[in-house]
């Protein structure tokens, strides 16, 4: 099996400021990848750099589309854009930023369709209804404007809007952040439902170790801009190696 | 098979005076298929540490672990990805589940690994849940609320649906009551019967008595202490 995306030595800095710096990481069909360390470690401009919404200064990515393999950072712009639209998407901590909240829930949604060239109302109809379904949202809510529903509603409507093209890679930056508790649990349990079902690829960013550890297959610890750590997530959880890591998983409070 | 050899593990605690313990060093086991293995020894001698280095849980500084001839190295997690999916089972200690999640989805899951059937996966699961006598109301709920030994039983009904060629169970049997328990040792056997390579942690005698374990204790294999 071939890995569907690849990362090599990849560089981002702020002016002299390190973003992130030699970043590496191997996603396989399937795989659940977290990224995690403490705030401003360069999480999250890691995975903003790898997923189209940062131009990293160096480095290169590969992903793999079934046909051919794809140097993310060398095509152009036009097919970059199409690549974000159909096969990436990116989950964003909070979904009023990966939402339209003027658009009903139902235009939210059907936007990747049609943004695809689905032009039939009834197919459309019919997809959106399927993927409130999933997200465990009631029906009734279609034509009702985001900006009605809760916290993790919106959440949940923000995961179909990202699915409803089946892309391949999934990017998720806190997910479950924000978000109260059982709500949490609910998020978890529909993100690992959906990974087995439609053998999604995930890129999870959190600084909840906990998260991470029911999510993940592989982990990246990063202090300072660098992977300071990684490898098998419950190894590097249950056996760290480094320091810092050490450090990290014995400061998590036992509930 | 899983075969042990040379194996030397020992924890570095960097935030604590950078204190190094050492738990094993030239240690060697073999455990053939259809055989069952319990470690024995005092508490901290490192029986589930063994366990954990079989399943890729624990690194181990020199020496090799192969299962079926694959070796465990930490560089390639994604081989022990697919050992886990493929080779080993592993039935821990204690639960650790996704909160909300019913308790026959906990069960099916491994077996939806490699089944994508979902009807026979929850015919299965559901076989295997009344034979570990967990009632039908309790299926639909999260095990998080149940007993301490419903939950063993849960644990341990989603480490044996499957047929693993290899096998580690730590304490499977620990709080349960003899009748329960009995239950759990014959679904043991059966994996054995059926060619597993077993290695478990049983804190009783009459368990491994009853599966007829060849005994190791530790203490007589590794140099360490």
């Amino acid at each position: 099996m071939q890995p569907i995306l690849s990362v090599h030595n990849l560089n981002k800095y702020y002016g002299n400021q390190v973003g992130c710096k030699n970043m590496n990481l191997t996603l396989y069909p399937g795989e659940v990848v977290g990224v995690v360390g403490e705030s401003g470690s360069g999480k999250t401009t890691f995975i903003n750099s790898i997923s189209g919404n940062l131009i990293p200064d160096s480095g290169k990515i590969l992903i793999e589309t079934g046909n051919e393999t794809i140097d993310f950072l060398e095509i152009s712009e036009s097919l970059k854009r199409l690549l974000i639209r159909t096969e990436l998407a990116f989950v964003h901590q909070n979904p009023r930023d990966g939402l339209r909240l003027d658009v009903s829930a139902g235009g939210n949604i059907s936007e990747r369709l049609m943004s695809i060239g689905q032009r039939n109302y009834g197919n459309i109809r019919q997809t959106i209804f399927k993927w409130l379904d999933k997200v465990e949202i009631d029906k009734s809510r279609v034509d009702d404007f985001p900006r009605t529903f809760s916290g993790g509603m919106l959440q949940r409507l923000q995961i179909a809007k990202n699915l409803v093209t089946s892309p391949k890679i999934i990017f998720m930056d806190e997910p479950t952040g924000g978000l109260d508790v059982s709500v949490q649990a609910k998020i978890l349990d529909l993100l690992r439902k959906l990974v087995r079902e439609l053998n999604l690829s995930v890129v999870i960013v959190s600084h909840d170790l906990a998260v991470i550890r029911l999510l993940a297959d592989k982990i990246i610890v990063m202090k300072n801009g660098e992977a300071v750590e990684s490898g098998l997530c419950d190894q590097v959880l249950d056996d760290p190696q480094h320091s810092y890591t050490q450090l990290l998983v014995s400061s998590v409070l036992q509930v | 098979m899983i075969e042990l050899n040379k194996i030397t593990k020992k924890f570095t605690l960097h935030n604590q005076g950078k204190t190094n313990i050492l738990v094993f060093n030239n240690l060697n086991l073999k455990i053939n298929p259809g055989e069952i293995v319990a470690l024995t020894g005092p508490s901290g001698v490192g029986k589930s540490s063994i366990l954990k280095m079989i399943y890729g849980n624990y690194v181990f500084q020199s020496g090799q672990i192969k299962i079926n001839n694959h070796n465990i190295d930490h560089k390639y997690p994604r081989n022990i990805i697919e050992l886990r999916k493929n080779i080993i089972g592993y039935v821990s200690q204690f639960l650790r589940v996704i909160p909300r999640v019913p308790t026959i989805e906990i069960v099916m899951e491994p077996l939806l690994e490699i089944n994508s059937d979902q009807n026979e996966v929850r015919e299965k699961a559901e076989k295997i849940l009344l034979k570990l006598n967990i009632h039908k109301n309790l299926w639909n709920l999260s095990p998080l609320t149940f007993s301490g030994g419903e939950q063993q039983r849960v644990n341990v009904a989603r480490g044996l649906i499957r047929n693993y060629p290899c096998l580690l169970l730590d304490e499977p049997t620990a709080s349960l009551d003899s009748v329960n328990k009995d239950i759990v040792l014959n679904l043991i056997n059966e994996k054995k019967d059926k060619g597993s390579s077993i290695i478990g942690i049983f804190h009783d005698e009459y368990s491994r008595k009853y599966l007829k374990a060849r005994e190791i204790d530790i203490t007589k294999i590794s140099d360490a202490k």
